[in-house]
């Protein structure tokens, strides 16, 4: 059983498709980042997956079950949207007690201790939220989503609004919770830099559909579609170099690329007989580096420079 | 019931430290009573029973505006800054959530009441040199009757702002108050004896403030997550 099940969900509102037929799976333990425009539908598949929505068609699931009609089930779920659900004429502690509370969580003290020490916040516990930046409270929302230890954790947008600092704070916050706490995490975002250092997998949504679904590793290339750009220590040799190459078997297309070439290989470990090829051809390297698309680039196919919002 | 108390206890906390909102509460506890005060006393003469039903009469109205107050803090801020969003997702029923926020809010609201009709009887006393204090039935009306109509006031606005959005709760929210005050009115009216203190009075108070109770009960039972969520501003 996956930790997410979605199968055909659709919605609309006011009869404007949001989501038409949206189908995709997250594994327990994963990391999973849902990528798409504003006006995608990202945050009304997460409000439909957390029961705050109804579907208008097709199935979801988390942890094989229905949020919306059991209660009990949300235990085992956080949520961190944009405003991060404190009170800022509370302190840190109290909002984690109050939160705590809901949760029926039996002596929280300790957890509420540790978590403010992961954070970063234990020195500011006593003070009033309000008097928090914003980094600060995506901090300590992020530990409030996950106070009650959550199996998944659901978080919409959380560098939204960050300087690059805090967004790198909160991604590696979100790396090492999901590593200490062993616990799924729902990425709803569109900082692709985060999503690609930070998830194993990947849903890109546009126009209420999803337009590519895989792990990160296959959508970049690395694995299917390994490639490597060499650069010749004289760039006129591009096109005798380009001639030799283009003859290899494992090599699938060469293109010029600034002072080399970029070589797509249909064989990942084909690399250095593809140096062997070229120093034996007389031809002198200068660098040869494995490379691969960038999740920016997946996207941008996929949604479109523009956006492609639904 | 653990829950219940977590999040009544919340409210309560929350509506102590909004400077705003308790400035308000206290203005208004002080300032409409006294100035009722002449009215009350005027009509009444110096009969203290009519006097009693005076100041009962004014209580109730006074409590629906303090809720109307207090609610403004526990539902609607939570609604306008989205924290809801975030409660609606926690294993707490959305019944019990509006059940905590409605006493969260009532407990206050009945506090600044009390100290509002203290303010009423003191006033009277010192304008017309009675002590109506002592009357039973205006204890028992103060202790039961105003109480009951504070909860269903609180619940019933508290489930409206939920349900609805900023615009539409503007003008409700003035609606209810100006609805309640219309139905106290109408029954001090229709009760055997007319405006004033009396057993049937108070009866006839208990038994509507009770079925408007029962009423905010359903309607809060038929606010969903979805319109919650879909009014967010």
């Amino acid at each position: 059983m996956n930790a997410v099940e979605v199968r055909g969900l659709s919605r609309s509102f006011d009869g404007r498709e949001i989501l038409n037929g949206v189908s995709f799976t997250v594994g327990h333990g994963e990391v999973f980042g849902y990528l798409g425009p504003n006006g995608a539908g990202k945050t009304t598949t997460i409000r439909i997956l957390l029961g705050l929505l109804k579907p208008g068609a097709g199935e979801v699931q988390v942890l094989g079950r229905d949020l919306a009609t059991d209660d009990d089930a949300r235990a085992k779920v956080g949520v961190l949207f944009e405003n991060n659900g404190l009170s800022d004429r509370m302190s840190a502690t109290a909002n984690l007690a109050y939160y705590a509370g809901l949760y029926s969580m039996d002596e929280p003290a300790e957890r509420i201790d540790d978590l403010l020490a992961l954070v970063g916040l234990a020195d500011r516990r006593d003070d009033l939220v309000g008097t928090y930046s914003t980094g600060m409270k995506r901090r300590l929302g992020i530990a409030r989503a996950i106070l009650h230890r959550p199996e998944i954790v659901f978080l919409d947008e959380p560098s939204s609004g960050l300087d690059p600092g805090a967004q790198r704070m909160v991604r590696d916050l979100i790396v090492e919770l999901s590593r200490r706490e062993e616990m799924t995490v729902f990425l709803n975002s569109h900082h692709l830099d985060e999503v690609q250092r930070i998830c194993s997998s990947v849903a890109i949504l546009a126009g209420g559909r999803i337009r590519a679904f895989d792990s990160v590793a296959n959508l970049t290339g690395a694995r299917d579609r390994p490639a490597v750009t060499v650069t010749l220590a004289d760039p006129d040799d591009r096109a005798g170099a380009s001639g030799v190459i283009e003859t290899l078997p494992f090599v699938a297309g060469c293109e010029p690329d600034g002072r080399g070439l970029h070589c797509t290989l249909s064989d990942p470990g084909a690399t250095p007989d593809l140096i062997t090829a070229l120093v034996g051809a007389g031809f002198r390297i200068e660098e040869v580096r494995r490379s691969s698309r960038s999740l920016e680039e997946i996207y941008i196919e996929h949604v479109g420079s523009a956006g492609g919002g639904a | 019931m653990k829950t219940l108390g977590v999040i009544a206890g919340r409210e309560m906390r929350l509506a102590l430290r909004n400077r705003s909102i308790l400035i308000t509460a206290a203005i208004f506890a002080i300032w409409f009573p006294v100035m009722s005060a002449f009215g009350v006393v005027a009509g009444a003469g110096g009969d203290a029973a009519t006097i009693a039903g005076g100041i009962a009469a004014i209580t109730i109205p006074v409590g629906i505006f303090m809720g109307y107050i207090f609610c403004a803090d526990a539902f609607l801020r939570e609604k306008r800054d989205g924290t809801i969003e975030t409660l609606l997702c926690t294993p707490v029923s959305l019944r019990r959530l509006w059940e905590g926020k409605a006493i969260g809010v009532a407990v206050p609201a009945y506090v600044m009441t009390l100290i509002s009709a203290t303010v009423t009887i003191a006033a009277i006393s010192t304008i017309a040199g009675i002590t109506v204090v002592t009357e039973p039935l205006l204890l028992l009306h103060l202790a039961t009757i105003v109480p009951v109509w504070i909860v269903a006031s609180a619940g019933l606005i508290g489930a409206a702002q939920l349900a609805l959005g900023m615009r539409e709760n503007q003008i409700l929210g003035f609606l209810l108050i100006f609805g309640f005050i219309f139905i106290i009115i109408g029954l001090q009216e229709v009760a055997p004896g007319g405006p004033g203190i009396s057993p049937v009075t108070e009866g006839i108070l208990a038994v509507a403030g009770i079925a408007l109770v029962a009423f905010a009960r359903f309607t809060a039972g038929r606010v969903t997550r979805e319109r919650i969520v879909l009014t967010i501003p």
